[in-house]
């Protein structure tokens, strides 16, 4: 019977340490997007319009690539969980084409947020500025260490499919380094409509 | 069922992309109202919820693994939504 239609798994994918540091980050994460919420509440105009000047259309590209290289990922995962002892070989080339799209998704993810940022710093704008900024560079610059980060996973990753490092029997560094890379879009979904659309 | 699993994950990702235009055009158009708010919020919810499903695969993972972020994005979303609703006390 395929790893697919098993009864449910006893615990999530990845080595449990990863699911700890997970609810650590989201519960992190939380607190400041319902501390973002609430101090919103005391000053909405001034909110309102220190928003006006981030571009929104940086965030929606930076969406769209989160979600796509998560998509990549995913591909790759499901390329383990259907490799067997004969294609062990094939299954990692193949993983590692799909890890190659979603590290130059990662790349260009913090590019872009890179210029963002330019841009906003070039405005004089700092974390003292008001309290949208400190909110807006706090999540945004703890965000994008924990997209290089993830980026830099995904590329040990993929150097070990380059040397058909995973088997059948054992992939969960890569379930681990995927699990995290799924938590950094998670929290970007949740942080784009937060920062750039709600007003 | 591997196929079938397989277009899954393409089906999620075309949904997660329609659901990420639809919040732009409301931000870039600037259509978003007090009410659209509160769709903005769900759209996030399932999209979130998909990503945990489907991305991190927790739908294949026993009860309470699965739904702890699922929880956690239902509080916060909730949480965020009583602070955008709730009225502001007037300052004298």
């Amino acid at each position: 019977m395929s790893k697919f239609i098993a009864l449910k798994e006893k615990y999530p994918p990845g080595d449990f340490g990863i699911w700890i540091i997970i609810y650590v980050e989201l519960i992190t994460f939380g607190l400041f997007f319902i501390g973002y919420a609430i101090s919103r509440r005391t000053n909405i105009e001034m909110f309102n319009s220190s928003q006006l000047m981030l571009n929104q259309t940086s965030g929606f590209i930076n969406t769209f690539i989160l979600i796509s290289s998560s998509y990549l990922v995913a591909k790759g995962i499901y390329t383990m969980r259907t490799m067997t002892q004969d294609n062990i070989k094939e299954s990692n080339t193949k993983a590692s084409k799909w890890l190659a799209f979603a590290i130059v998704c990662g790349v260009a993810f913090l590019f872009i947020k890179i210029s963002e940022f330019y841009h906003i710093f070039a405005q004089g704008i700092t974390l003292s500025t008001n309290k949208f900024f400190m909110f807006y560079l706090l999540l945004t610059l703890f965000h994008f260490m924990h997209v290089f980060l993830g980026t830099i996973i995904l590329f040990n990753i993929r150097q070990r499919t380059k040397i058909a490092g995973y088997t059948p029997d054992d992939y969960r560094g890569f379930e681990s380094g995927a699990s995290y890379w799924h938590m950094v879009d998670l929290l970007w979904i949740v942080l784009f409509p937060l920062i750039y659309i709600i007003r | 069922m591997k196929m079938k699993i397989k277009r899954t994950l393409e089906y999620v990702w075309i949904f997660l992309v329609i659901l990420t235009i639809f919040a732009y055009l409301l931000g870039y158009l600037k259509l978003i109202s007090t009410s659209l708010v509160g769709v903005l919020l769900l759209t996030t919810f399932i999209k979130g919820a998909l990503v945990s499903d489907y991305f991190m695969g927790l739908k294949g993972v026993a009860g309470k693994y699965r739904f702890i972020p699922v929880i956690w994005l239902g509080v916060v979303i909730i949480l965020i939504a009583i602070a955008y609703y709730l009225p502001v006390p007037a300052t004298h």
